[in-house]
């Protein structure tokens, strides 16, 4: 697993171990390791930053990639995509502009 | 027989409500809200498709309303206690089922629910909810359980249409208020314009 790399200013530092498929099977998702706090105006700030759309509700984040991913502020991910791929692309590419660890270490609905 | 909205949400209650209804010989207008970008296109996809199985077992054409009702949902969880989040995303469903039961010549909304099957499904929600809006309200299932239910679902076909997949509703919170007071949810909508809100939305409404 690759250790977070949080970087001077970096909205959150959080480790995420595997990407899987949601309970309902509509999307997948990653939760961190540890119970997380993040700080969502620095992740918008951060994703706006990088021009990306992102619709703020307060308590969690939907940014519009596509596909979709909802950010809470308990640090789950879940990207709105039944293809696996296309969510750990999407995951990555977010966890990348936010200096998040690399998700997954194991194949995505393992 | 009567005219009745139907609210429906894409799981496995709200056909068979509505499939009770019909078999009665009520005539059914169906309202979806629509909660993305709560959830994704699949339970928009899943009423739908229960509408064709029942308006041909039934021949009626069953006119769908599809309300948008996520950006409800964002200015409730930017400006109102998370706990009671489901409560007051039920009242404006229930206005916006209201509003277009006055516009369909409809006297009487319809329901899925059933007592006690999820943590929030209590007398004191639903009193809470249902206070917003006027008309009656009928609820077909409520002496059933969730083994029945599910039985009936499979004999009429909706069942495998509930049970694809979806993401569930990213905007129920963690612990939801499960032993609400009217007064308390009243006080927290007062936090919003929810005449502007729920006008808005029922604008917005496509029907398909």
């Amino acid at each position: 697993m690759t250790r977070a790399d949080p970087r001077p200013g970096a909205p959150v530092a959080v480790r995420y171990r595997t990407l899987r498929l949601c309970s309902n099977g509509g999307g997948y998702e990653a939760v961190p390791e540890r119970r997380a706090s993040l700080d969502l105006r620095g992740v918008r700030q951060r994703l706006e930053g990088a021009g990306l759309s992102v619709i703020d509700a307060r308590v969690m984040l939907i940014v519009q990639l596509p596909p979709e991913v909802t950010i809470s502020q308990g640090g789950r991910f879940l990207v709105k995509t039944r293809d696996p791929e296309r969510a750990a692309e999407a995951f990555d590419r977010l966890a990348g502009l936010l200096g998040l660890a690399r998700a997954p270490t194991t194949p995505p609905g393992d | 027989m009567g005219r009745g909205v139907m609210l429906m949400s894409g799981g496995i209650d709200s056909p068979v409500a509505l499939y009770y209804l019909l078999r009665q010989g009520h005539e059914a207008v169906a309202v979806h809200m629509d909660n993305r970008p709560f959830t994704d296109d699949s339970p928009l996809e899943k009423v739908l498709d229960h509408l064709t199985i029942l308006r041909e077992r039934f021949r009626q054409p069953i006119p769908l309303y599809v309300v948008p009702h996520g950006s409800t949902q964002v200015t409730l969880m930017r400006s109102t206690d998370r706990h009671v989040g489901c409560i007051l995303c039920r009242r404006f469903m229930w206005r916006s089922a209201e509003r277009i039961a006055v516009r369909e010549n409809a006297t009487f909304l319809i329901t899925g629910e059933a007592l006690g099957q999820v943590a929030s499904q209590t007398l004191s929600n639903m009193r809470s909810a249902t206070q917003a809006v006027e008309l009656p309200i009928v609820r077909p299932l409520v002496g059933l359980d969730k083994q029945e239910i599910e039985a009936v679902a499979k004999e009429i076909g909706t069942y495998a249409i509930s049970t694809r997949p979806g993401v569930c509703c990213q905007a129920v919170p963690d612990r939801p208020a499960t032993r609400s007071r009217l007064l308390s949810i009243l006080e927290e909508e007062a936090r919003v314009d929810a005449d502007a809100i729920l006008e808005d939305c029922v604008r917005r409404a496509i029907v398909m």
